[in-house]
């Protein structure tokens, strides 16, 4: 079985290499979004994420509403896991420990900042040779748990259709503060 | 004067201290979950409740808080704790939180006893003597830092809790934020009565300029997480609620509990 941590690791580096020298050169924050999913994805399994965090209402969608979902999710996390990541660009990354039961794994590290430190665990399911992250819990705070909650309150008020509404004028609304940002 | 003030004090604090039992016991016979996380178990994301962990029967109440909390927030609280975080540098105001936390040691080593949790007593009694000692009052954290001792979290919501007492309900409590009917009680009452800092001194203002104090040197250490928080969800509401209560059953998850001494 593979080393989760060991796979992490290098994962984590390069991310915050695309984050520094994309601060650097001073480039757009979009083309920099689009980069990090490219990254990402190699680490991250979005179906996953995404089908945790509809439960019930997952088996009910197409194929297309489940593809359509899972770009807009992904899209909405990268901006959410993006403005964590950022403001540590400089600091260090600490990996305290691992866990491993059957095919998953928790790595557990800390974000050090001067003064003050963010706990950061990574959730992984071991898929062929390699550990993909399924949910990040930040200070002990999941995010597939917190969106599933507020998804779930969203479907049984309005209906599913809404949710996707709803989703996509959110990313919209933060990749145009993005771009405003930029100029 | 100082003894009329005295007696007034501990009048009120008698009433305040009944009022609460009464709610506690009045409401707090609801149901207890396990508190137990585990990200590794399925079951974690299977958990399709029809509503939070915590029932919420007052929620247009809760919500009409939680605004006034969030303006409250935006206009005062960060404001003032920006400018606290710009006259002294963060290794003070970590400093800081430390001295509270020192100080309200002993009332995390009466609820470990409280909850049966007895070696964690004696390693909370053994923190609040290193770093009282040679953490300088505690201002700084030897403990952890030299003889491998972790912070141990109990509060009388934890203890009522494992007595079998129900939450209650979800509640937003003006200035304080997110808890419970039972934890909220608890923590009035751990403050009333076993917070050296509120015990010694006689009149409100000190007691609301302390409490004061405290809560903005805690939330210059955090500034901006909770704007992030809210930038990236639908319902903040929603999405503090739940994130209170995922932290909450972490604190009290002390399986992990291990002294490097």
């Amino acid at each position: 079985m593979p080393d989760p941590t060991r796979q992490l690791q290098p994962f984590i580096e390069k991310m915050i290499k695309v984050l520094a020298d994309a601060s650097s050169e001073d480039q757009q924050r979009f083309d920099l979004c689009q980069r990090v999913i490219d990254v990402a994805r190699e680490r991250f399994d979005f179906q996953e994420m995404s089908k945790r965090v509809l439960g019930r209402q997952w088996k009910k969608l197409s194929p297309e509403q489940r593809l359509e979902f899972e770009d807009l999710f992904t899209r909405l996390l990268q901006h959410a896991y993006i403005g964590k990541v950022q403001e540590y660009t400089d600091q260090e990354v600490v990996y305290l420990k691992q866990r491993i039961r059957k095919q998953r794994a928790e790595v557990q590290t800390q974000l050090v900042n001067n003064g003050s430190t963010i706990a950061v665990s990574y959730i992984m399911l071991l898929k062929g040779e390699q550990w993909k992250v399924y949910d990040v819990v930040v200070e002990g705070v999941s995010l597939v748990r917190n969106y599933k909650e507020q998804f779930r309150e969203i479907v049984d008020s309005k209906g599913y259709a809404e949710l996707v509404v709803k989703i996509r004028d959110k990313v919209e609304q933060i990749e145009q503060a993005g771009k405003g940002q930029d100029q | 004067m100082w003894m009329e003030s005295v007696e007034r004090k501990q009048s009120i604090r008698t009433v305040i201290l009944t009022t609460v039992l009464l709610l506690v016991v009045g409401f707090g016979c609801g149901r207890v979950q396990a508190e137990e996380v585990d990200f590794l178990d399925d079951a974690f994301y299977e958990e399709e409740a029809d509503g939070p962990a915590v029932a919420d029967p007052l929620e247009p109440l809760n919500r009409a808080i939680f605004t006034f909390n969030d303006k409250a927030y935006t206009y005062l609280l960060k404001p003032v704790a920006t400018g606290y975080s710009k006259v002294l540098p963060s290794d003070i105001r970590g400093t800081v939180w430390n001295f509270f936390r020192n100080l309200e040691e002993p009332i995390r080593f009466v609820n470990c006893i409280l909850q049966g949790r007895f070696e964690e007593s004696g390693w909370v009694l053994s923190r609040f003597v290193i770093n009282s000692v040679a953490g300088v009052f505690g201002l700084g954290d030897p403990a952890y830092r030299e003889f491998g001792i972790p912070r141990i979290e109990a509060s009388l919501g934890e203890t009522l809790e494992s007595w079998g007492v129900g939450d209650g309900f979800y509640t937003v409590i003006p200035f304080f934020g997110p808890s419970t009917l039972r934890d909220f009680s608890g923590t009035v009452v751990d403050a009333l009565t076993l917070s050296p800092y509120y015990f010694w001194v006689d009149d409100y203002w000190t007691m609301a300029a302390i409490y004061g104090t405290k809560e903005i040197n805690k939330l210059s250490l955090s500034l901006n997480a909770y704007d992030d928080l809210k930038e990236v969800s639908f319902d903040p509401y929603v999405a503090i609620r739940d994130g209170y209560l995922q932290v909450r059953r972490k604190l009290r998850d002390h399986s992990e509990f291990e002294v490097d001494f």
